[in-house]
């Protein structure tokens, strides 16, 4: 097995192993979807446009987890595993850098895509959620919203100084970001002011376009969202090859 | 012997380098913004000896290893290492180089054996880990998570780590620092059989006793320079410092003798017992040689030799340094 290979093993591992990690990486979404389809159940309500709760929301719980993942949990993370010496340890062997990088986003990429299926599972099955779009085109906006977090998460990691400031950062950043993104709660009750001003976070374009695809639009009607989670993407990870330290 | 006096230089691709010098230092700085944290440092180690690294806190050792590591670039001078430039050829030398970090760690939840595997597979010749950890008498830790063994095990475990490659070179700093007497002697044997492997081990330490019992040779290192490099016998030979002998005695003691002889600095007479300081080739048997001839009955008769402690408090002085980098 090559280094990159076992990299990917040993942190899936490591990951599964962490209680703290499968429940935010993996069991979050489906937990989320769960307890608000058990609260609000699936049922037409107006303020919905005549549909339920979770077909209303479901899609928009992806943009949630991402934000929590991204923001929180995955600067929080990568600073501990530089203050404590890990990532140290490893920049003393031939190891390329970016080997090391690629095989811990996979590692992240593909748990939290695991979250985000089973919650759509969840929805589905359990709730009758129904995508008037394509599951495909949802999921692979979900995809790509994942990516897009990861590379905040380093970009953050990159930038900030210790454990105690990377989580602090985090939950402020996060909190009025998933308020104003629409997920959580309906743009419609907030102020108009407010309501504007939130169109210019990446996380309320992410919900659009979540919202836009399960809703059966088309990805050119989305081109807007698209191009601020590329922008968002290029950015952080500019940021964090500029910035990223190994101690 | 003072730093600077007779070394050769082993540079880059030198072919003599790949004889009897592991590597080689000449005339290296590193600056941190004012500071030079590495002021002008030149030395070699050779192959086959534990090379000791002493000097007090904030004193450059930590980072003119990491200069040598190629963990850091250095801004002037030259290092060669195993004949390569660890600043251009920093893989390679990665390859045939092992380090210990003081302040390192390994992931969470990450058992032994999993982190050796992991660490065996980013060398291009690794070393047999299952056998590494037999030599250090980790076999049965395989399966244990890094975070649930003792102080001593998961210093072995960093020492495996650092030797997973088979390195022609291991760096160890600060190696047994807040361990148990018996797991420090446990550890020195595992650094002399890796020494008797044919690996030149280079120890950063903060003990002395540990500098004394290992090290083939030590540098002390103050203020970025090298003030002192040798065995431990010659670093005392030629520093001025001194022993003492002291005895006991019933009756008056022969002080004015003993003040004459050769090589006696200043005598002491406390509550009946005599300190007798100095430093001479002949220092014992002169003091012996008075004491024999007295009629009192002398007892209770103890020497004391200077150690590398003595040497290093005489070097580097005595006053505390606290808060620089280390």
């Amino acid at each position: 097995m090559t280094v990159a290979a076992k990299l990917v093993v040993v942190q899936t591992k490591r990951t599964l192993r962490e209680p703290a990690a499968v429940f935010f990486v993996i069991a979050f979404a489906p937990l989320f979807a769960l307890l608000m389809g058990l609260i609000f159940g699936n049922d037409p309500v107006p303020e919905f446009g005549d549909r339920g709760y979770i077909d209303a929301n479901l899609a928009s719980i992806t943009a949630i987890v991402v934000a929590i993942s991204g923001l929180v949990v995955v600067p929080t993370d990568i600073v501990t595993q530089r203050e404590t010496g890990a990532l140290r340890r490893f920049r003393a062997t031939p190891l390329r850098p970016l080997t090391y990088i690629a095989a811990d986003v996979v590692v992240r990429f593909a748990l939290s895509m695991l979250g985000i299926a089973v919650m759509f599972v969840v929805g589905i099955l359990a709730f009758g959620a129904h995508a008037h779009g394509s599951l495909i085109a949802v999921l692979t906006a979900s995809a790509l919203s994942v990516l897009t977090f990861l590379a905040v998460g380093y970009a953050l990691a990159a930038v900030l100084p210790s454990q105690g400031v990377a989580q602090g950062v985090g939950n402020v950043l996060v909190f009025p970001l998933i308020i104003l993104s629409g997920a959580a709660v309906p743009l419609a009750v907030l102020p108009g002011g407010v309501r504007q001003g939130a169109q210019l976070s990446p996380l309320t374009q992410l919900v659009e376009l979540l919202q836009g695809l399960w809703m059966g639009q088309t990805w050119s009607e989305n081109s807007l969202p698209v191009l601020v989670l590329l922008g968002v993407i290029g950015l952080a990870t500019a940021v964090a090859a500029t910035f990223f330290r190994w101690e | 012997m003072r730093s600077g006096e007779g070394t050769a230089f082993c540079a880059p691709g030198d072919e003599g380098c790949s004889g009897s010098v592991a590597f080689g230092c000449e005339n290296v700085v590193k600056h941190y913004g004012e500071v030079r944290a590495v002021d002008g440092v030149s030395f070699e180690a050779h192959r086959g000896e534990i090379f000791g690294i002493i000097g007090p806190n904030g004193a450059g050792k930590t980072t003119l290893v990491e200069c040598i590591e190629g963990l850091r670039t250095h801004d002037s001078g030259s290092i060669g290492v195993l004949g390569l430039d660890p600043q251009r050829q920093t893989r390679l030398v990665r390859e045939r180089t092992g380090v210990q970090f003081q302040t390192s760690a390994l992931p969470q939840r990450m058992k032994v054996g999993e982190a050796l595997d992991l660490f065996a597979a980013c060398y291009e010749q690794p070393a047999d880990w299952r056998d590494l950890l037999a030599r250090l008498g980790l076999e049965n830790k395989t399966g244990s998570y890094v975070e649930t063994l003792s102080g001593g095990q998961r210093q072995r475990v960093f020492i495996a780590l650092a030797l997973v490659n088979d390195p022609d070179l291991v760096f160890l700093d600060e190696l047994t620092t807040g361990l148990d007497p018996q797991a420090r002697l446990a550890i020195w044997d595992v650094i002399r059989d890796i020494r008797d492997g044919g690996t030149t081990v280079v120890l950063t330490t903060h003990l002395m006793e540990e500098a004394e019992r290992l090290c083939d040779r030590v540098a002390i290192v103050d203020h970025g320079r090298i003030v002192a490099l040798g065995t431990v016998p010659e670093l005392i030979a030629a520093a001025e410092v001194e022993g003492n002998m002291s005895f006991a005695v019933d009756g008056s003691p022969p002080l004015d003798r003993l003040r004459a002889l050769p090589g006696v600095s200043y005598v002491e007479h406390l509550e009946g017992r005599v300190v007798v300081h100095g430093n001479s080739a002949r220092f014992a048997q002169e003091v012996m040689g008075v004491l024999a001839a007295v009629d009192e009955r002398v007892h209770d008769l103890r020497s004391e030799q200077p150690s590398l402690e003595d040497v290093f408090l005489e070097l580097t002085g005595r006053q505390m340094r606290e808060g620089a980098p280390a």
